[in-house]
């Protein structure tokens, strides 16, 4: 039986530039000899929307959206404004509960998006240029069984036929690009919460580096992230999954495989927890690709996830944000409008109304012995 | 003590057909020592901590540093009888004595911990002074308060709470004075004439008492044990070996072998082990605490739990993890949020035994790097009981430490050091050692390269050859010095004392002992708590060093005729 002190050999050697050495070593321990049915476990720390960024900011030739405040302020007269931030005492951050709730009659416009339809259109996408996939198989954007007539991007590598509805609703709002406000707190208050951690747990795994079949499922965990002194997370922690009556509240697998490292995955519907800016998800995404690129030693896995987001909870999400509504800068009527407008995805057989986003997702986790109530012992991580 | 000596023997199978033919077939009897003159050892701070705990309860906070005691001999069990009391270092004891007497008599425990209820709450209230000193003094000071001590203690509580209208601030003062006196802080070496010794004096039966419980228990004794003394059970063979029996079996071993063990691995340093967060950021004071209290547990358990071969403490792949400990070994733990479990490491693992674990791996490296010195320097000291020389005062540790140099691994490293002879000699002793343990960084976590060389991590235990941090581990198991080192440090623990000339005869009848049972730690904990040696006293060599005249008691235990 093979020594774990020589697996880890084996995983250390494709770094090593002088160890031709040892080549019969590595070469001398055959493919079966090494344990089967091996699984890898990581737990995500970053999950954020994939946003294609220009130097420039082609993508908006228009600019970025305007905030809610800045709308309620535009619509305010100058004894308005004075009566209801006690005489300019109250600033933007702090006056956010009273800018969202402008409907005709005080509603909040958050909640009740549709009271309003009169405010400035929102700003989207128009670059041709994104991250993602091609999930609905065709390259000119035409409806299809599962998905509506919609505009295609290519991606940055030239691929072209990239479904990224999601990037194109949100791309132009200073809160979901690079250091935006509304995703950067979302993760953050997913790493000091645990209300939403995902462990990707890969089974079926003969080889870490080079499997054609291997099953990757998802689960919630019910443990926090450990953190090192600088607050990063550290690997090859334990994290029990999230169990209901006899079996997973999560626990959606699908198939893939692992070459040289990256593991690609998919497609599947799967059921993922969320938390973020105060809301508590449990959406859907459906026809699910993941794609990581795998540490030579199993610590940090890398890569993105797409799929069509169900909407409905996206929406749930974007009217609920609080605070950040102010900050993140947009107009929750027009967001409502242009997320119904943009839809892709998965058409209601009733009103032909699309129900799905297509979205794509950047992803960044670490190693993880993910814990089961029965099979505590079997757990192994990426190194082992 | 040969009655006791007979029972086990009578129960191993292998003597049970020779016991009519001679005792000596099944062990010799032991051998006739001196003993030493009466000493006194200042408590340590986890003493301190257990007595206030045993007689008050746990939730009594003790949150003071005492003065450090000086590790003479390899313990600090011997420095505790060099032992002095700085003005700065009673303030301290001064400190915590009135904290602790204040919390005995705060209105949430006073109806629990004082066993009587004052006449009049705003009035002295000698009857119940009385009995509460009487009660606590016997377990402070291991034996029964002196008439004047009682006395003394007893007048100065009625004069405080007179002057406060307060009964229960009287109590709390004369408790504070209870708490800083001689009598409690040190252990002292109580004796009496006694004719049938060669020495002419021989230990009270609360001395006896009071070394058996702090050997055993690391606490002070119990009220069955107080008895005993207090009958002169402690005089006889019998009384000796059924208390002995008794505390064998307490749950309380536990913490004494605890105590122990930490004291005999120098695990204080503990209190001020630093790393470098940047290069091991799993490296947190949790997972340092972590690693400690594996170390402990996984040796008790093995020899108090599993009265298991004290050799195999070095070998065993049974051991404890909690989530600090999985993250550094790499396993799962069930219990990501708390608490400890018991683990096995796989039989082909890197890992068996206590060396190989993150508390010695990590208290005996740099804090940014591993060190194959101080880990084998480590095992000479600690584990072989051999000395190595202090390094000289002059070491150039340029080629060590040269950035540029081609040196990858320690060993090249230390190769290249070691050319320098002044270094050298001393390096040969520890390096070969330490090498094996290279695989494990500075904080024990498991690599196989360093600085993308591979590491080697053969070595040389003696003339025994090894190929791996688990072949050095077995070298331990295997070695005779690992087993007569502890036994001589048991009994220096026991003692508070190197053993004398005339006792090393003895000690190596404990070492064969030891080696008869199998290494049971139980046994030889048993052999030397029952054996003449270890109450044996001496006349004090001179007037000066009679410590019955140092005590500041002298004057009442005359009284006591003690």
């Amino acid at each position: 039986m093979e020594t774990r002190q020589n697996q880890m050999i084996k995983q250390f050697l494709p770094a090593l530039a002088a160890a031709a050495i040892l080549t019969t070593v590595v070469t001398g321990v055959a493919a079966e000899d090494a344990p089967p049915n091996r699984t890898l476990g990581f737990v995500v720390k970053d999950w954020m929307p994939a946003v294609y960024e220009s130097k420039f900011i082609d993508e908006c030739p228009a600019g970025l959206n305007i905030s809610n405040d800045e709308i309620w302020w535009r619509g305010l007269t100058k004894e308005e404004r004075s009566e209801k931030t006690l005489d300019g005492l109250i600033t933007t951050l702090d006056r956010w509960f009273v800018a969202k709730n402008r409907g005709p009659n005080g509603e909040d416009v958050c909640i009740n998006p549709e009271v309003i339809d009169d405010d400035p259109p929102l700003l989207t996408v128009e670059g041709a240029t994104s991250f993602g996939v091609n999930l609905d198989g065709n390259v000119d954007g035409s409806a299809t069984l599962k998905s509506c007539k919609h505009e295609n991007f290519t991606s940055p590598a030239g691929v072209p036929g990239i479904d990224n509805q999601l990037y194109r609703l949100i791309g132009c709002i200073y809160g979901f690009r690079d250091q935006g406000v509304i995703e950067i707190n979302a993760n953050e208050m997913r790493r000091t919460s645990g209300l939403a951690m995902i462990l990707i747990e890969i089974t079926d795994v003969d080889d870490a580096r080079n499997d054609e079949d291997v099953t990757v499922t998802f689960y919630r965990s019910v443990d926090q992230f450990p953190l090192d002194s600088s607050g990063q997370v550290l690997p090859f922690s334990s994290y029990r999954i999230d169990y209901k009556d006899d079996g997973p509240r999560y626990g959606d697998s699908i198939k893939g495989s692992i070459v040289d490292g990256v593991l690609q995955a998919g497609s599947g519907d799967v059921r993922l927890p969320y938390y973020g800016n105060y809301n508590y998800l449990h959406p859907v995404i459906r026809d699910m690709q993941i794609r990581l690129e795998i540490t030579e030693d199993g610590t940090n896995a890398q890569g993105s996830v797409a799929g069509y987001y169900d909407l409905e909870q996206y929406l749930y999400h974007t009217g609920g944000l609080g605070p950040v509504i102010t900050t993140g800068n947009f107009s929750c009527p027009a967001f409502f409008e242009a997320a119904k407008r943009m839809a892709d995805g998965y058409p209601d057989p009733e009103t032909g109304e699309c129900t799905h986003i297509s979205s794509a997702f950047e992803v960044n986790a670490f190693a993880a012995f993910i814990v089961h109530p029965d099979q505590t012992s079997e757990m192994e991580t990426a190194e082992r | 003590m040969l009655i006791s000596k007979v029972k086990r023997y009578l129960g191993q199978a292998t003597c049970v057909a020779f016991v009519t033919i001679a005792l000596t077939a099944c062990g010799e009897s032991e051998p006739q020592t001196g003993g030493a003159p009466p000493d006194m050892r200042r408590l340590t701070v986890e003493q301190y901590r257990n007595v206030v705990h045993d007689v008050f309860g746990e939730h009594i906070e003790i949150a003071s540093r005492f003065e450090p005691l000086i590790r003479t001999d390899g313990l600090f069990a011997v420095g505790a009888s060099n032992a002095l009391i700085t003005p700065s270092g009673f303030e301290k004891f001064y400190n915590v004595a009135r904290s602790v007497a204040g919390q005995v008599v705060d209105e949430d425990n006073r109806a629990v911990l004082v066993p009587c209820a004052p006449v009049d709450m705003a009035r002295a209230d000698d009857a119940c002074s009385r009995q509460f000193f009487a009660e606590v003094g016997r377990y402070l000071y291991r034996r029964p308060l002196s008439e004047s001590e009682m006395e003394t203690a007893v007048s100065a509580a009625n004069e405080v709470a007179d002057q406060f209208d307060d009964f229960y601030a009287g109590i709390e003062f004369g408790l504070t004075g209870l708490l800083v006196t001689p009598s409690f802080l040190f252990i002292i070496d109580e004796t009496e004439a006694d004719s049938s010794s060669s020495s002419g004096l021989r230990l009270t039966g609360y001395a006896k008492a009071a070394r058996l419980s702090f050997l055993l228990w690391n606490s002070a004794p119990d009220d069955m044990l107080l008895k005993a003394a207090a009958a002169g059970d402690l005089h006889t063979d019998k009384g000796v070996e059924r208390q002995v029996e008794r505390m064998i079996q307490s749950h309380l071993l536990a913490r004494g072998v605890r105590a122990f063990f930490e004291d005999f691995l120098d695990l204080e340093k503990f209190e001020t082990l630093e790393k470098d967060t940047i290069i091991y950021p799993a490296y947190t004071i949790n997972a340092a605490n972590s690693a400690k209290e594996q170390l402990l547990r996984t040796i008790v358990d093995h020899t108090v739990n599993q009265d298991a071969p004290y050799p195999e403490i070095f070998t065993t792949r049974s051991t404890f993890i909690d989530a600090q400990l999985g993250r550094i070994y790499r396993v799962p733990v069930t219990r990501p949020d708390g608490g400890w479990e018991a683990y096995e490491f796989p039989e082909d693992d890197v890992r068996a035994g206590i060396l190989t674990q993150m508390g010695f791996l990590s208290l005996f490296s740099h804090p940014g790097r591993s060190s194959a010195t101080l880990r084998g320097k480590a095992v000479r000291e600690l584990l072989l009981c051999q000395k190595v020389p202090d390094p000289p005062g002059d070491v150039d540790f340029s080629l060590f430490n040269d950035p540029d140099a081609p040196s990858r691994t320690a060993r090249e490293r230390l190769t290249a050091h070691s050319t320098v002879p002044s270094c050298a000699g001393c390096h040969k002793l520890t390096d070969p050692i330490g090498l094996g343990f290279e695989q494990f960084d500075g904080i024990g976590q498991f690599r196989v390269a360093e600085q993308g060389a591979m590491i080697d991590v053969s070595g040389n235990l003696d003339g025994n050859e090894f190929g791996d941090a688990k072949s050095l581990a077995q070298a331990m198991h295997d070695s005779p010095s690992v087993p007569a080192c502890l036994t001589n440090q048991l009994y220096s623990y026991a003692a508070g004392r190197a053993p004398e000339r005339d006792e090393r005869e003895f000690v190596r009848y404990l070492e064969s002992e030891f080696a008869e049972s199998g290494y049971s730690l139980k046994v030889l904990l048993r052999d030397i708590a029952t054996s003449d040696a270890f109450y044996a006293v001496t006349q004090p060599k001179n007037k000066t060093e009679d410590v019955r005249a140092a005590s500041l008691n002298s004057k009442t235990k005359q009284e006591r005729g003690s």
